[in-house]
């Protein structure tokens, strides 16, 4: 078993530091770990046994431990294993070494871990605010259980500007966002630039965070969660669904039937296929083809048409349950579905050849934003981005979930690392998630759609589960609780270790590559924030803040 | 008031309507054309008539640093064009003609560029900045063309005159017209950089920088930019035909007019297709290119001073 020889060679180095073990199934390994060693554990295997970091979560255990929590996760991709290094912290002082040091890609989860959970990553480099606004009062954090899910602190300003960094000597900053052309939604880069050329940047992100694990863990029921994972994301809402509902039937053990884990199967497959024809029209229309931006844009709808019709909705399914799925397939739906694949393949081809003949299109992509094996290990990069790179890596065949075990499938990768790499992986990723879907049709057996859920779910045990969203892994972690809701649900959408990557890929590159690197890794940020009014009358400009756009709202409601 | 005064002022008006009335229906024409390309329906030819209307009529938000500049610059980049349009011949005589020559021409031509840098300035925003910044750069790299395809003109013209050179001159040495042959292949190539559309748009990438210079214009304003920027592209497919493709501008009234404005049309239609088939170029990149014509544009020049 391979978890077990990896647990020997944990235990052979680190004997003394690892507390106790727990492997539910072979390719699920817990090990819990004395505060003191993380840091030395988690770059052994970060660095010696060549893990893979996923994302590091911070827990407030205090109700029922005593202590707090982090975990930090790696996958072992080619063992086809997910680990989580936890640790328990006492409760009076939540601080443990930051292992950003060994593992650059923690830098971001542990500044999260520090705004929400209030848990201090001691020696971390770059201790800036991550989530929270800057006007949020210091010692509140919103994870931890004895915040409520709807408190606002006293103390809190809302209109406090953001701090950003100087910007290095002889540069001028370039305001990149929070609202741009190019940026579907609000984000801010401050390029710092010479010329023509980005020297560095800083990026300010999460303006609209939602709070959308705050509000599982204190009001949602294990089965109305689904519904909302899915509004993480406009475009792979269906991942994060069933990435949730996975991980609660992992840490559950529960099995869906055969027939659930088909349609998971093609309807994520279906997610991709509309996903990749987006970025890449999108990514046309960036570098100012807006042709093949429209023809993309032409060919992907009859994938919407189709999913409406499976599911009633063009884009957020309402597929999941624990243990198993709401729709079904009709022979009917077979047989449009089929024919729609086949339409979209004949159309694709034209597309491809294209794009993939397209002199102008390689200009502009070719060498721009590349990130090498090395950043990608360093940063935690995922999914096309990780592929372009040469690093042959795909969650659904070294992490089998749903159907993908019963399903054949090439994984696409190339070698620069550049744009243009990026743009050939995702489009030759859509013949084989058509190829995947065929397959998924041909071999989906009759049979219940749910599994039938006798007892209460059990309490505090930990589920992982990562799923291959367009944009790379998608990875949920799920800690069983109380009130038929999980205690702690962490998500990490493949766009939080991609953008990590996104300064280093713009760095010495022209301002005219920024908009293109970017929409490169496909990122994925989040929506709202405040309008302005003006009255005609007076001129008078009014500038309206989310409180009273809120009391708005519900007087309307109301 | 003598006969020619009277045809300088008339054929000038004429040359003015002709170009505000009729350039927001090539772009009409040019939306259409790219929309079926995108196998979509498009709007209406008339649409950009609605959108001028529109802008006309909406309140002029005065948002840049100097706004005083932004008015006088958003005048007079329609001024300038509408100037060149009595320089140029539109299916009758050039109207302005002995009132100026070819350099005056392009001065002009090199104005109404000016006219959007003091936009940009004006602005004052990063992103006009940085859009200025690109303009200048091509607008260097360009005039040379223009300014060597106009001189081999006036070479084998013997004049700066407009209606000398303005009327095939490129071709008119002796033998084969090989410097005419070479500077009609870099116009050509050049031509989408002079209208500035697509791969050439650079200073304005929309999804670069939100409209480069225009960013901090609206309303009022940006309809005369918009305008002016229609009008450009008939002014210098006008300037094309003049130089490259004279034949039949002398015929009689309604075939030589009409046969010019089919010309134009047909560039209008180019002008579409290059756009619509093209992703846009980075600055570097079409500077580069730009110098390359440069190179071969100067050949042409020194084969003309040889009588070729």
């Amino acid at each position: 078993m391979i978890a077990h020889e990896r647990l020997e060679q944990l235990r052979q180095k680190f004997g003394a530091a690892i507390q106790h073990t727990d492997f539910p199934a072979d390719n699920r390994l817990f090990v819990h770990v004395e505060p003191a060693a993380v840091k030395n554990i988690c770059q052994y295997i970060f660095r010696d046994m060549d893990a893979r970091y996923v994302i590091s979560i911070g827990a407030d255990d205090r109700p029922y431990s005593g202590k707090f929590l982090v975990a930090h996760n790696f996958a072992f991709d080619h063992d086809h294993l997910l680990c989580s290094v936890l640790v328990e912290l006492p409760a009076d002082n939540p601080s443990i070494e930051s292992i950003s040091e060994v593992v650059p890609a923690a830098s971001w989860a542990e500044r999260e871990m520090r705004d929400l959970v209030g848990i201090k990553p001691v020696g971390h480099k770059y201790l800036k605010r991550l989530v929270l606004p800057d006007g949020w009062p210091e010692d509140v954090h919103p994870l931890r259980k004895d915040s409520r899910w709807d408190e606002v602190p006293t103390g809190f300003s809302d209109d406090r500007e953001l701090t950003f960094d100087d910007p290095p000597e002889g540069c001028m900053v370039v305001p990149f966002g929070p609202f741009h052309p190019t940026l579907d939604e609000p984000a801010h880069f401050r390029l710092y630039v010479e010329g023509e050329m980005v020297r560095g940047c800083e990026y300010r992100g999460f303006m609209a965070h939602r709070g959308i694990e705050k509000l599982a863990e204190s009001v949602m029921s294990y089965n109305d969660i689904p519904m909302l994972a899915e509004r993480i994301c406009g475009i792979c809402g269906c991942v994060h669904s069933v990435a949730y509902t996975q991980a609660v039937e992992s840490a559950a053990a529960l099995t869906p039937p055969p027939r659930a884990e088909y349609i998971r199967t093609i309807m994520l497959e279906i997610e991709r296929l509309h996903s990749h024809l987006l970025w890449t029209g999108l990514a046309c229309h960036i570098l100012g083809f807006d042709t093949l931006f429209m023809q993309s844009f032409r060919i992907r709808e009859p994938i919407m048409w189709i999913a409406e019709k499976i599911t009633g909705n063009r884009k957020t399914y309402a597929l999941c349950q624990i243990g198993g799925v709401r729709w079904d397939f009709t022979p009917e739906l077979k047989i449009e579905l089929r024919q729609t694949l086949d339409k979209l393949e004949a159309e694709w081809r034209p597309i491809v050849a294209a794009v993939s003949g397209d002199k102008n299109i390689q200009k502009r992509t070719r060498g721009v934003g590349v990130a090498d094996k090395k950043l990608v290990k360093n940063a935690g990069l995922v999914g096309p981005v990780a592929r372009a790179a040469g690093v042959d890596m795909d969650c659904r065949r070294d992490h089998p979930y749903a159907a993908y075990d019963r399903v054949e499938f090439n994984v696409i990768t190339q070698n620069d690392g550049d744009v243009w790499s990026r743009v050939l992986v995702r489009v030759q990723e859509v013949f084989e998630s058509i190829r995947i879907i065929r397959q998924c049709l041909d071999k989906m057996p009759d049979g219940p759609l749910q599994l039938e859920i006798k007892d209460e779910l059990p309490i505090g045990r930990i589920g992982l589960s990562s799923i291959e969203a367009p944009r790379g892994e998608s990875h949920h972690f799920v800690i069983t609780g109380e009130n038929n809701r999980p205690r702690r649900w962490r998500v990490r959408a493949p766009t939080y270790q991609n953008l990590q990557g996104v300064p280093m890929m713009i760095k010495d590159q022209q301002i005219a590559d920024m908009t293109i690197s970017l929409g490169s890794i496909d990122p994925c940020f989040s929506c709202t924030d405040r309008m302005e009014t003006i009255d005609l009358r007076s001129g008078a400009i009014r500038v309206w803040s989310q409180q009273e756009l809120l009391k708005l709202t519900q007087r309307q409601k109301a | 008031m003598n006969r020619a005064m009277t045809w300088t002022i008339l054929g000038s008006l004429l040359n003015v309507a002709a170009v505000l009335l009729l350039a927001p229906l090539f772009q009409g024409v040019l939306r259409k054309i790219t929309a079926r390309i995108q196998s979509r329906q498009g709007p209406p030819v008339w649409q950009p008539y609605f959108d001028l209307l529109k802008l006309l009529g909406k309140e002029d938000i005065e948002s840049g640093e100097t706004p005083t500049m932004q008015r006088f610059a958003a005048y007079l980049s329609l001024a300038t064009v509408l100037a060149i349009a009595c320089l140029v011949p539109m299916g009758f005589a050039v109207p302005l003609n002995g009132m100026g020559d070819v350099v005056l021409l392009i001065y002009l031509l090199t104005l109404s560029g000016i006219c959007t840098l003091l936009a940009g300035i004006a602005a004052g925003s990063t992103y006009s900045l940085l859009g200025i910044s690109r303009e200048m750069m091509s607008m260097i790299s360009l005039e040379p063309l223009l300014v060597v395809t106009l001189v081999t003109g006036a070479l084998h013209a013997h004049s700066l005159r407009l209606e000398s050179v303005l009327n095939g001159s490129p071709y008119a040495g002796s033998g084969v017209p090989w410097s005419g042959l070479i500077l009609l292949a870099v116009m050509l190539l050049a031509f989408q950089a002079f209208v500035q559309r697509v791969p050439f748009d650079i200073s304005e990438a929309e999804t670069e920088l939100m409209e480069g210079p225009l960013v901090e214009y609206s309303g009022p304003k940006l309809a005369l930019f918009k305008y002016s920027h229609m009008v450009k592209l008939i002014i210098h497919s006008a300037l094309f035909a003049a130089l490259f493709t004279p034949w039949g501008s002398h015929l009689v009234f309604p075939i030589g007019w009409l046969l010019f404005w089919i010309k134009v049309f047909g560039l209008v239609v180019l002008v579409t297709l290059v756009a619509a088939t093209h992703a846009r170029y980075r600055i570097d990149q079409a500077i580069r290119y730009f110098a390359g014509l440069l190179v071969v544009a100067s050949a042409g020049l020194v084969l003309a001073s040889y009588g070729y």
